[in-house]
């Protein structure tokens, strides 16, 4: 669904992310782990199409970004660091705008937007003003819009980030419910983006671990944990290696 | 382009709950109203006056639309040049601060959808004013006899002087997430392209053809000709350049943010 090849970001000098490459099957959940400044916003924002890679390129449902940016964009799903809400527009008329504007075929709109209300808990707030919306409400709104219109790919960036441990809960309930419904089969692949490694334990069952743009951990959750390591561990490790090694050496 | 009437659709509701909308209504109705009646009342009492030197040469030359509508027309264009940027300083700052740019960015819409939609979101809520602008000397067709054919070429005139404002607006609002920033930044490029003839009046532009790019590039000349009841194409066209060059700059300078 998601194959990354190479992705490079330079600013300047800086080097945000360095040629890293992945992929990511169908109804696979993928933890995008990595300390902050690690260069995993960066490598979101290249396969949702914000932002052009300096090298390398990914495709993204079958669509490459360069190739076919409006096809591959129409299949992903984004919900960003903070979410793009319209604070003076109501929650039923932001989600049905977002509709339009993927592409949502007119007689399936409403349909789309009634399903993710209702996924997303929203029902109750529908025809509330969003800047009056709690900060998890909001975050909910923000969830609905990634989905609404049925992306075969989700990309969410710390969806979690800034919430009380109430409201952490409960996105982090909503989302592993997104991903892993009880009933029916999981519709998306995931990339979800943290550095709170419970969240990855709870709902993930890959993780990528990147550091200083680089890729530096690809494995399936259940090897990592395997050899008697817990997450945090590996964590530890993998981010203070180069640390480490620089060290060690005069 | 299939997604710019959302854009548009989206700005204008957004202008609708908020004050914003309703603030510059009311204000640009009471300076209109405030403006006609000085007009107003200006032309009664030059005629009047007139009539007591019983300079009858003069007396037969009058007309309503020469004397007060083309003044009130030249006095919207500037109350215009004070209100726009207020309306369009948010189009594309707010877009970056609320986030939401990252949302249009990476939907399936090309970067003209957002342009041209932000631009007629703007362009429709001017035309409001403007049809605002036009109840005034609509009054006058039930107590006296303006020309038709010129009050609405003028009319004419100041929509496309208040568009251009638009897309000046869009493309200042293009660079910055500070709104205030996009504000002074229109409301000074407007300023200039109103006093470019004045400029050109003092002789500080130089020779003529430099004095006379002064005069083509400033809205008021084209305007001017309109009022006169004028339409001619190069009017026409010119307005046609200034706003479509606008929208091209504004959608330069989006794209620049990715590729930076």
């Amino acid at each position: 669904m998601i194959e990354a090849r190479g992705l490079s970001k330079r600013y300047g000098d800086v080097v945000a992310v360095d040629d890293v490459s992945f992929s990511v099957a169908k109804d696979e959940v993928v933890g995008f782990l990595g300390p902050n400044g690690a260069g995993k916003t960066t490598t979101m924002r290249m396969l949702t199409g914000f932002l052009p890679p300096t090298d390398g390129t990914a495709s993204v449902a079958g669509h490459d970004i360069f190739d076919a940016p409006l096809a591959a964009r129409r299949c992903v799903g984004y919900l960003p660091e903070s979410p793009p809400l319209y604070p003076e527009m109501t929650v039923s008329s932001y989600l049905d705008f977002v509709a339009r504007i993927k592409d949502v075929p007119r007689r399936r709109r409403r349909e789309g937007v009634e399903r993710a209300l209702e996924r997303c808990g929203l029902t109750s707030v529908r025809t509330r003003v969003i800047g009056t919306l709690s900060k998890g409400f909001r975050q909910r709104v923000g969830l609905a819009q990634a989905i609404v219109h049925e992306p075969p790919v989700l990309i969410l960036d710390e969806p979690t980030v800034g919430l009380d441990p109430l409201q952490v809960r409960e996105i982090r309930g909503l989302i592993a419910e997104l991903v892993a419904p009880e009933q029916g089969e999981a519709q998306h692949a995931v990339i979800l983006s943290t550095h709170i490694l419970p969240e990855v334990e709870a709902i993930c069952r890959r993780v990528i671990l990147i550091h200083e743009g680089r890729k530096a951990v690809d494995a399936p959750l259940g090897e990592l944990t395997a050899r008697g390591a817990t997450l945090e561990e590996i964590f530890a490790r993998e981010t203070t290696r180069d640390a480490a090694l620089q060290q060690a050496s005069p | 382009m299939r997604h710019l009437t959302d854009v548009a659709r989206r700005e204008l509701r957004g202008l609708f709950v908020s004050p914003v909308a309703y603030a510059v209504l009311a204000l640009f109705s009471v300076l209109a109203g405030l403006f006609f009646v000085v007009s107003t009342v200006a032309f009664s009492d030059w005629i009047f006056r007139l009539q007591q030197f019983q300079a009858f040469d003069q007396l037969s030359q009058i007309n309503l639309n020469d004397q007060l509508i083309a003044q009130f027309y030249h006095s919207m264009a500037v109350v215009l040049l004070f209100l726009v940027p207020g309306i369009t300083m948010g189009l594309l700052a707010a877009e970056k601060v609320q986030g939401t740019e990252e949302l249009l960015l990476t939907s399936p819409l090309t970067i003209w959808d957002v342009v041209l939609g932000k631009f007629l979101g703007g362009a429709l809520f001017v035309s409001l004013l403007v049809a605002i602008v036009g109840v005034y000397p609509g009054l006058l067709f039930l107590y006296g006899d303006p020309e038709l054919g010129k009050t609405l070429s003028g009319l004419l005139g100041v929509l496309l002087v208040g568009w251009t404002y638009v897309a000046i607006g869009v493309f200042a609002s293009s660079f910055t997430r500070s709104q205030v920033i996009a504000f002074l930044l229109t409301f000074v490029l407007l300023l200039v392209l109103l006093i470019l003839p004045a400029i050109a009046e003092l002789g500080v532009a130089g020779s003529g053809s430099a004095s006379d790019l002064f005069r083509y590039v400033s809205t008021d000349t084209h305007l001017e000709e309109l009022v006169k009841g004028l339409v001619d194409t190069k009017d026409l066209v010119y307005f046609a350049v200034m706003i479509g060059g606008f929208l091209v700059l504004t959608k330069a300078s989006v794209e620049s943010v990715r590729w930076r």
